[in-house]
């Protein structure tokens, strides 16, 4: 019952180089995951571009004290988590 | 009653605790896959997550100790816990095999995690339903 | 359906890329399907003309031009990092075929995996 092509977790910061492969690797039927340093995107004026589903860490959000502003991205706990990883075909680890 | 399938995960760490995120994000990850109900078939350490299985890691004790607890997971859910060879070596990391053949001063592998080649690694990719990879953050 | 190893660290400062090269050697030592992709930094593995001897580390000059013998499939790299780093066609190693990196060259693989 997959519903995701890829799932993308990315843990790095918008400064790191990954992190814009990251995005330019989204595919229309992918899904994005933010965790650790990663969801410091939601802070960050240069996350955009991105039309499919994105989610957070939420506890990684709450530790950086990260405000999510309304519809942006979905807080996930790690049930949710390892939900999303068998949703998924693919599972990249950025 | 509806059940979904359960899943096989292999969980490989590829960032060191107290330089990185990683094993704590993927201990969150494995408590989660087995309240979930699914299965690990091991944990592969790889690269600086080798310093997982470090038996002689002494944070001080208002800190967590990642690598114990990840010992007392494997141990409470009996998942193997293999370390890659080539990086643990590497990095000083040494069961008492190799101390042996080596003539090393002494051994530091955390029990049950075990030296094994890449080649588990390899099968995981080909047993394993999933297999889930946790880097270091901050390095380019 | 094949595994991609993603390297995106320059080689000789940083040891990430070996490792993910191993991984790559391993696949292909079991048989496994594997392409080895670099990106970012990580095109300056395939730089001709490496001498690291005086940094006292082994070539990964040398150690790629056995990929092919060891069975990995096939060397990539992305197009545009190639061009930030100054590498043009006769610059870079034999048989390495440059390409971009994007959803579309990820969905022709099963796997991907970065080795750090």
């Amino acid at each position: 019952m997959a519903s995701i092509r890829t799932l993308h977790i990315l843990n790095k910061t918008p400064d790191h180089p990954r992190f814009n492969r990251c995005l330019a690797s989204l595919g229309s039927e992918d899904a994005l995951l933010l965790t650790e340093d990663g969801v410091l995107a939601a802070a960050s004026d240069r996350f955009t571009g991105f039309a499919g589903p994105v989610y957070a860490l939420r506890a990684d959000l709450e530790a950086r004290a990260v405000e999510v502003a309304g519809g942006t991205l979905s807080p996930v706990d790690f049930e949710g988590m390892v939900k999303l990883t068998t949703e998924a075909e693919q599972i990249i680890s950025w | 009653m509806q059940h979904s399938e359960p899943f096989s995960f292999t969980i490989v760490i590829t960032g060191a605790p107290y330089s990185s995120q990683a094993p704590q994000t993927a201990l969150g990850f494995a408590k989660a896959a087995l309240a979930s109900g699914h299965r690990i078939d091991r944990i592969f350490l790889y690269g600086d997550g080798v310093h997982v299985a470090s038996s002689l890691s002494s944070p001080p004790s208002d800190e967590s100790h990642w690598p114990r607890e990840w010992s007392q997971l494997l141990q409470a859910h009996n998942i193997p816990g293999i370390v890659c060879i080539a990086s643990a070596l590497r990095r000083g990391i040494v069961d008492e095999g190799e101390q042996k053949r080596y003539e090393l001063s002494a051994h530091n592998i955390r029990p049950p995690f075990i030296i094994a080649g890449l080649g588990e690694w390899v099968e995981s990719g080909l047993r394993s339903s999933r297999v889930i990879y946790f880097h270091g953050g901050s390095r380019a | 359906m094949s595994t991609l190893i993603i390297i995106d660290s320059a080689p000789y400062g940083d040891w990430s890329g070996r490792e993910g090269l191993d991984m790559a050697f391993s696949l292909a030592a079991f048989d496994q399907s594997v392409t080895l992709l670099f990106i970012g930094a990580g095109v300056n593995w395939l730089r001709k003309g490496q001498s690291p001897e005086g940094i006292s580390q082994k070539s990964v000059e040398k150690n790629l031009s056995a990929a092919p013998i060891f069975g990995v499939e096939a060397l990539l790299a992305d197009g545009r990092d190639c061009q930030t780093y100054g590498l043009t066609e006769d610059e870079l190693i034999a048989s390495v075929s440059q390409v971009e990196l994007g959803p579309e060259l990820l969905n022709q693989y099963k796997h991907t995996v970065f080795a750090g």
